[in-house]
């Protein structure tokens, strides 16, 4: 109890109700121990902070050195700059106002995927230091030594802006190595090139120090931050498919309106960094006057029962993987209309493109681009389908399996109904997926067609991402500590092999025996059912001998 | 279904590679009955509790529950069994009412009364996030849905781990109740004062092969009472006396240990010296466990005197 006119000693800070004290920290004891926490943070994210740089810089390079040799004259550069103009890629990637030189041609093809990995990335290397420290009780114990409130969090502020001034420098270098600039303008399109994708990264890491504070827990936060990073992007998107005024409301779009190799502008620069400065105040402003531990968001109350369907194996398995069966849905969704609303700009490109092109399309004309856009759909869904199918070793791994095998539910009962959604499901992505391009594609043309030819094609890669299902799942039964790496490996050599096999010469026998390629590629070839039968075939093979297995050997925790 | 034993296991052997878990472990549960599972860490507790609920296959050995295989019939087992881990995991982002649904309708259906009356008497809000239970509160949804099924066996690994005393109490509580509704219970334990106020029977493994089983009464023959009395004449000569241990006199109090078969005539032979207080305590489980431990202990007393 504490009497009237004597203050409390502990003053619980940003609770409700009655005034809590008007004594202040000194704003300067708040960051004591910076340093140290610089060490730390840098410490800790030694190799993450070394593979963001290298991954971002390195893919810039890449598709540098890369259209070199696929746009060898101007003539294919202006063709590229005619699909960039397509609504499609415009709200993909915006548009540059140098789309027809190469330093643009670049840009539309790596600037914005860099921005946003950088500004995403921002946002989780943030809360990694920030609310996810904070939620395991790390900051505590450093807390619990004369450590400043605001040391940690700017530290790890100040270390993750300066990987993003880092990559910018890199890709300034990049582009300079690359000669991008436009023959007499020297290197600041470069220099701007880097400063935007900079100023992107150091609003990311605005949004996630505030997200941080908002949300009390570190899964909060990153989902958070990167809604908050994919709103000002999809404002960005509208803005620029109409008059582009509401991409001024994104400091996405600000970085675009730097426009470099074209107006090469630096103020929008200053919006960026005020933009950042701004939530980081917040930020700061926020952590010196909320608990330890709270957040502004309260932690909502859930039901306090659950539906019967939750009981079975397959209806908690939809429950706790709702989200992820929606995101591929939306993935597939918004790609296929993507990629048929870029059908026919892409078919006059390729007409244009160099010879290497129709190696990788294996054939000539819009049929062949269509085969490949409804294979690309089969890569994606194959990834869910292995996601979901792994999510059986990860519960065995992480030992929720237990108190469900402790219910009156048998083990081949429990893999069956789970191994529903992958079969099921990646039958409605595949189906989903090729209908859009063609749906989308048909209506430029006024051919209504397109939709069912393009679903049935999509449908017919079903047996192969089985057979991938069949794999994992054997991998499980036999070997279930190395089923997760294995198998993934499997898939990318795969998608390796499927998308530059006939580059690397590989002998056509193998490439026939691999399930994608195995599949009718359609449009280009008939659907034919022998290789489809023979693959469901297989696919229940494998599946059955892992179940087989998993039934009768030991479960295994991680 | 109702067979004498609830669990029958004998020789049960299981090894993790080149590890030796089980040595041919022997466990009996009657029916209708509260048995403790005492052990130190890595001795085979939980082991032998997953052989029991079909994880684990045995490699060697016997073992029935509820008259069934546990691996072949786990199944049809699984309705009639309910299962607490010594460290819970849930899933973080469905609230601990949900799991506590989720993991009764898995056996059998659900009884929302019993829950209720679970969730009070464990004071578990059900609406939170597993996300953001402590490690108490987790044990408590497990044990909440454990209780609020009708199951005839009870397999708990460690169940309070992690609770208050409060806590402690209500599943001392729950778990007479079982009892007395003739429902058997498996209690792997550490915590000696709950295994001797809950059980009736006791097994003690050690290294993966039974070292001692009975009830708290058989177990308690086969070792010694502890005597404290204070005396006005020497008690010296009470040192020689057949069955008198570890004798130890200081300031006028006398305190030894004494073989229950010798007992009568030790205290024939205290009467006899006019005793102006005696104090004569049963061997507690502790100091069972502790004698079938005497190795390490010794090791540990060997190691603190280099």
């Amino acid at each position: 109890m504490t009497t009237a006119g004597q203050a409390p000693t502990a003053v619980p800070r940003g609770t409700r109700g009655e005034p809590s004290s008007t004594r202040q920290r000194t704003p300067v004891d708040g960051y004591r121990g910076l340093g140290a926490m610089v060490r730390l943070v840098l410490r800790r994210n030694r190799v993450r902070l070394v593979v963001w740089v290298v991954a971002l810089a390195g893919m810039y390079q890449y598709i540098v050195s890369y259209y070199r040799t696929v746009f060898p004259n101007q003539q294919s550069l202006d063709d590229f700059a005619a699909l960039s103009n397509t609504p499609g890629i415009k709200a993909l990637t915006g548009l540059s106002p140098a789309a027809s030189t190469m330093g643009g041609a670049v840009w539309t093809k790596g600037w914005m995927t860099v921005a946003l990995a950088l500004a995403i990335g921002a946002v989780f290397l943030v809360t990694r230091s920030g609310r996810a420290d904070e939620e395991t009780g790390r900051t505590e114990l450093l807390r619990s030594r004369a450590m400043g409130v605001h040391a940690y969090s700017m530290a790890s502020w100040l270390v993750t802006g300066a990987l993003c001034v880092g990559v910018g420098v890199l890709l300034a270098v990049v582009s300079i190595g690359g000669s991008l600039d436009p023959a007499g303008t020297g290197v600041a399109g470069s220099l701007i090139l880097g400063a935007s994708v900079a100023g992107i990264g150091l609003v990311g890491v605005g949004v996630g120090a505030v997200a941080g504070q908002v949300s009390s827990t570190s899964r909060g936060a990153n989902s958070l931050g990167s809604t908050v990073i994919i709103v000002l992007y999809v404002l960005r998107m509208i803005g620029d498919m109409g008059n582009g005024a509401l991409s001024w409301l994104s400091p996405i779009g600000w970085g675009q309106q730097m426009q470099p190799y074209g107006g090469n502008r630096w103020w929008p620069l200053l919006l960026l960094l005020a933009l950042s400065t701004v939530l980081l105040v917040a930020a700061a402003q926020l952590e010196a006057r909320r608990d330890f531990g709270a957040g502004l968001l309260p932690q909502r109350p859930g039901r306090a029962g659950a539906p019967v369907r939750y009981a079975t194996p397959l209806g908690l398995a939809l429950r706790l993987q709702r989200n992820p069966i929606i995101g591929w849905t939306v993935a597939i969704v918004l790609g296929g209309a993507l990629m048929g609303s870029v059908v026919q700009a892409m078919t006059d490109l390729l007409a244009d493109a160099g010879p290497g092109a129709e190696n990788l399309l294996r054939g000539t004309g819009v049929a062949a681009l269509l085969a490949l856009l409804v294979s690309m759909m089969a890569l994606i869904t194959i990834i869910f389908a292995l996601q979901t199918t792994l999510s059986l070793r990860s519960d065995e791994a992480s030992g929720i399996i237990e108190p469900q095998l402790a219910g009156a539910v048998s083990r081949w009962r429990w893999t069956l109904e789970r191994l529903a959604i992958p079969v099921v499901w990646s039958a409605v992505l595949l189906t989903l997926g090729g209908f859009l391009i063609g749906e989308v594609y048909g209506a430029s043309l006024h051919d209504s067609s397109q939709g069912g030819r393009l679903a049935l094609a999509g449908l017919a890669y079903w047996p192969a991402v089985m057979v991938f299902v069949g794999l994992a799942v054997l991998l499980w039964g036999y070997l279930p500590r190395l089923a997760i790496p294995i198998t993934w490996g499997v898939m990318a050599a795969m998608w390796f092999i499927t998308i530059f096999g006939e580059v690397f010469r590989l002998p056509q026998w193998f490439l026939d025996l691999l399930p994608l390629s195995a599949t009718p590629y359609a449009p280009l070839e008939p659907l034919t059912w022998t290789p489809l039968g023979i693959m469901t075939l297989v696919a229940v093979a494998l599946t059955w001998l892992g179940i087989d297995r998993f039934a009768r050997r030991d479960i295994q925790p991680a | 279904m109702t067979t004498p034993m609830a669990v029958e296991i004998e020789g049960l052997t299981k090894s993790f590679g080149r590890a030796q878990a089980l040595r041919g472990l022997d466990l009996q549960v009657p029916t209708g009955q509260v048995t403790g599972f005492l052990g130190p860490n890595g001795s085979g507790k939980t082991t032998t509790i997953r052989i029991l609920l079909g994880l684990l296959k045995a490699d060697g050995g016997r073992a029935s529950m509820l008259g069934g295989d546990p691996w072949s019939d786990a199944v049809r087992l699984h309705q009639h069994i309910a299962y607490v881990p010594g460290d819970v995991t849930l899933w973080p982002n469905l609230t601990g009412g949900e799991a506590i649904d989720i993991l009764c309708r898995l056996s059998g259906p659900l009884d929302p009364h019993r829950k209720q009356l679970m969730l009070e008497r464990f004071e578990l809000d059900p609406t939170k996030k597993a996300r953001a239970y402590s490690k108490g509160n987790r044990q408590k949804v497990a044990l909440v849905a454990a209780l609020a099924s009708d199951a005839d066996l009870l397999l708990l690994d460690e169940p309070t781990s992690g609770l208050d005393p409060i806590m402690e109490a209500a599943f001392t509580e729950s778990i007479r109740e079982v009892k007395a509704q003739g429902r058997s219970v498996l209690l792997s334990s550490h915590i000696f004062a709950e295994v001797e106020k809950l059980a009736d029977r006791v097994a003690i493994i050690r290294e993966g092969v039974t070292v001692e089983t009975g009830t708290m009464a058989q177990l308690r023959h086969l070792t010694r009472t502890q005597v404290a009395v204070v005396l006005d004449q020497g008690a010296a000569d009470l040192a020689t006396l057949p069955g008198v241990h570890d004798f130890e006199t200081s300031g006028g109090q006398t305190t030894f240990a004494v073989d229950e078969a010798e007992l009568p005539g030790v205290l024939a032979a205290l009467a006899a010296r006019r005793p102006r207080s005696l104090v004569a305590n049963p061997p507690s489980l502790e100091e069972l466990f502790l004698r079938h431990y005497g190795n390490e202990l010794a090791g540990l007393a060997a190691g603190s005197e280099k």
